[in-house]
């Protein structure tokens, strides 16, 4: 029942009158539409901002899993709906940053989002099977040198995917697409999976993805790209391999409206993201999987999304990762 | 610390109050979401993940459980009462159910589902908690190549479903296999046959096609021909199932529940392709084979007993490896995480009595699932008594409704309607829909699994031969194929006989 409840109350959302901003918003339950499915990076994050998000709105929280085609079918939704602040969106990297830098026919760009914040960080591992004789990045490069070394992500276009590309290039290698074999999988959990039973390599991917694998000694870390190491992770960071420009390959989480959203209501959301960041029970919750807390305001959010994007095309258009059609 | 030990200490955690009635709820509350169609298992699952959030890791992670388990058989039941799987995994359980309710004999067919269910359910919980070990080395040795040739095996259930005319099975098939390729295509993340419509980009919602394919061409029958079953028979049969039908049908439902188990080790698969596999064996191996598809009680069994093997065998990788083998594990290894448990081999060492617990409360929940599901059983027979005047326009709300709160999503309403009419078609020009849904479900697996095997191996075929596990498997689906070949032949023979005989 609770879930008819919820739809219904998802439905009105949707279906009443386009109301202006006002001082009493949100006067009905907001819609958050949350691109990818339950168990997820995304939706674990979501549900866990949800409580302390809800009590700093007022009002109700309507949380919307809508999944497919990675993260563009939910992000669309958004894109498409009315800009009166009761549609909003947890944007991802690779919704926001990796798809519109890979895929030309993506049907949103950066500019169709207003964000009102970012307020998570993840940092990003590389790992091989534990039993593997790569022991450090330059065992891998050496390895990817010789030949036959292939590296696994979630699916084309998604966040590992470009990961991949870009430490290899960064550590000195021309062009990786031609080096490696990327073989794309169906999911994080299956793409951690093909290191486990030997299909691929390799992979980058959030550290908390890792975290259990590492823990098990299942899987062994060879960096982090964050300048301060990772808990759990004894792998060197980006300062210690002396790479600063890795620094900029994290995932992170956000909230975003359409691109009309109107000021007050984004002021509005970026009080409530502070006062919900500031509660200690959903950092401490967030910590323990190896997130990392950042609140960023609204220009900041933009500014670190746009300049991530731009990195990630640049990227894209050297190594002619565009997909087309 | 013996094994004894660490039961005791499992016994421990897990007896008390809280814990069994958290059990106890999850499973009710799992048997009335599954029966509900559309809203299936996965999604009672993720509702009830934010309730478990304040509760004892040990409690709520066995409430999840539970209602894993209620819902995958709750399924059955609107697959035999309405020709609705409340879960995909229930499709199989169609096949037979439908007719045998059809027939009056609702509550036979419902009794043996549970007695099935509960079966195979105490058969995967005793594989996990004996062999979770070496079953998850031998679920690490599942690559692409080897996944590939067991889909390709599997697809051969196709001959098993198709009932009179196989000719008829393959051509649903071959339309099941198209509308799959809808979507992003894997490798290349290209759009393919989404004409430009972002809402086709992530392919066809699973349970729209499904809901589609086989509650609505009921209702479309029922009002091109209101008065079409008039005449017919169609109550509960107070009759539940016998000692004798299970005793008949026990050697299906062993059967049955190793398919479940071998499958469920395996992460990717899921309980839809073993309930299928477990069906089409048990019928090639039935002497009543005709009658299958007919309204045959070891087809339900069989069904159910696939479906239900797999549930206790899934948590094989994830607590064994940490590795989430469905939709399901993936949020139930949230619930862990979210209590700071990290699944995988050192759990057994730094957590035994975590583990254990969940063992010892894996057993309770195949009783209590008997239980509750005699109980729903008992309340949801009803069903079957209601006129179809006031039955077919709650079914068709159910769906719409079922249909939109899987992805929030009108489209998948669209999808499901579309689907109906394409169900009608076939059920016109007697094309079986259960080889549609076979090749829609495993289509995509075929196609990723064989490209992802060309990736790693550059495009040399010979990968497709590495193991021992790829060579059974073609071996396998030869002999299916060859079976197949000779009935047809023997069939073709039988008919001329019969034919030159009656002149």
């Amino acid at each position: 029942m609770k879930t008819l409840i919820k739809c219904l109350a998802a439905t009105l959302a949707l279906g009443a009158p386009y109301a202006a901003a006002d001082a009493d918003y949100p006067k009905r339950p907001v819609a958050m539409v949350i691109p990818y499915g339950p168990g997820g990076a995304t939706d674990i994050s979501a549900c866990t901002i949800a409580e302390p998000l809800g009590n700093a709105v007022g009002g109700t929280l309507v949380m919307v899993n809508k999944t497919g085609a990675g993260g563009a079918t939910g992000s669309v939704s958004v894109q498409n709906a009315k800009p009166d602040g009761y549609t909003m969106l947890f944007a991802r990297v690779g919704s926001h940053s990796v798809s519109p830098a890979m895929k030309a026919t993506l049907p949103y760009t950066l500019d169709d989002f207003r964000f009102v914040g970012v307020y998570e960080i993840n940092p990003l591992a590389c790992a091989v099977q534990a039993d593997s004789d790569i022991k450090s990045i330059d065992d891998l490069i050496t390895a990817v040198n010789a030949g036959g070394v292939t590296y696994s992500s979630s699916g084309v276009g998604s966040f590992p995917h470009i990961s991949g590309a870009m430490i290899l290039k960064e550590f000195g290698v021309e062009k990786p697409l031609e080096a490696v074999t990327h073989i794309p999988l169906k999911g994080g959990g299956a793409a951690a999976t093909a290191v486990l039973n030997g299909t691929a390599t390799f992979i980058c991917t959030n550290s908390s993805a890792l975290a259990g694998y590492v823990a098990n000694g299942q899987m062994r870390p060879l960096l982090v790209t964050t300048a301060e190491p990772v808990t759990g992770f004894d792998a060197p960071t980006s300062a210690d391999l002396d790479k600063p420009a890795l620094a900029q390959l994290v995932g992170w989480t956000g909230i975003a409206g359409p691109d009309d959203l109107p000021d007050d209501i984004a002021a509005k959301w970026g009080d409530w993201l502070a006062t919900a960041t500031a509660n200690e029970e959903f950092v401490e919750k967030m910590e323990a999987r190896g997130s990392v807390i950042r609140l960023m305001d609204p220009a900041e959010s933009k500014e670190f999304i746009e300049g991530q994007y731009e990195t990630f095309r640049k990227l894209v258009d050297e190594l002619g990762m565009r997909i087309e059609g | 610390m013996s094994l004894f030990d660490n039961f005791m200490l499992g016994l421990a955690v897990v007896s008390n109050l809280e814990a069994i009635m958290a059990l106890i709820i999850g499973v009710a509350v799992g048997v009335v979401a599954g029966a509900i169609p559309g809203m299936s298992a996965t999604m009672a699952v993720a509702l009830a993940l934010p309730f478990t959030f304040s509760m004892q890791p040990i409690t709520g992670i066995l409430m999840l459980l539970g209602v894993y388990k209620g819902g995958i058989f709750g399924g059955s039941i609107p697959a035999i009462l309405i020709k609705t799987p409340g879960t995909p995994a229930s499709s199989a359980t169609v096949l037979d159910g439908h007719p045998m309710a059809e027939r009056g004999e609702a509550g036979r067919a419902l009794t043996m589902a549970l007695y099935a269910s509960c079966t195979a359910d105490l058969i995967s919980n005793l594989a996990l908690i004996l062999f979770a070990g070496w079953l998850a080395s031998f679920a690490l040795s599942f690559g692409p190549p080897e996944f590939f040739t067991l889909i390709l095996f599997s697809l051969t259930i196709i001959a098993g479903v198709s009932g009179e005319s196989l000719l008829k099975g393959i051509v649903s098939a071959s339309l099941g296999l198209l509308l799959a390729t809808v979507g992003l295509d894997l490798v290349y993340g290209t759009a393919r046959f989404n004409f430009g419509d972002p809402n086709l980009m992530g392919g066809l919602n699973f349970i729209a096609v499904l809901i589609g394919l086989f509650a609505i061409p009921e209702i479309l029958s029922m009002v091109w021909n209101p008065h079409g079953h008039e005449g017919k028979v169609r109550t509960l049969g107070r009759k539940g199932a016998s000692f004798a039908d299970y005793k008949r049908c026990f050697k299906s439902i062993i059967r049955g529940s190793f398919i479940g188990v071998i499958l469920g080790s395996i992460p990717g698969i899921g309980a839809a392709p073993s309930a299928f596999l477990s069906y089409s064996e048990a019928r090639r191996k039935s002497p009543n084979r005709e009658n299958f598809g007919k309204g045959e009680i070891e087809g339900v069994a069989a069904a159910e007993a696939g479906n239900n093997g797999v549930a206790g065998a899934t948590l094989i990788p994830l607590l064994a490896l940490g590795i989430p083998g469905d939709v399901i594990t993936a949020i139930i290894i949230g619930a862990f995480m979210i209590h700071g448990l990290q699944p995988g081999p050192l759990m057994f060492v730094m957590n035994a009595d975590i583990v254990y617990g969940l063992f010892m409360g894996l057993i309770v929940s195949s009783i209590a699932l008997f239980f509750i599901g005699g109980a729903a059983i008992r309340v949801f027979k009803y069903v079957a008594d209601i006129p179809r005047g006031i039955l077919f326009p709650l079914v068709l709300v159910l769906c719409v409704y079922g249909c939109f709160a899987v992805n929030n999503s009108m489209f998948d309403v669209g999808v499901m309607f579309a689907m109906g009419w394409v169900g009608f078609l076939m059920l016109q020009y007697g094309v079986p829909a259960a080889p549609f849904l076979i090749a829609f479900i495993l289509g995509p697996l075929l196609e990723d699994n064989f490209r992802q095997a060309m990736l790693m191996s550059g495009s040399s075929p010979a990968i497709l031969f590495r193991s021992w596990i790829t060579w059974f498997f073609w071996g396998l689906s030869a002999l299916t194929v060859i079976a197949v070949i000779r009935g047809g032949m023997k069939a073709r023979a039988d008919q001329k006989l019969g034919s030159s005989g009656g002149m």
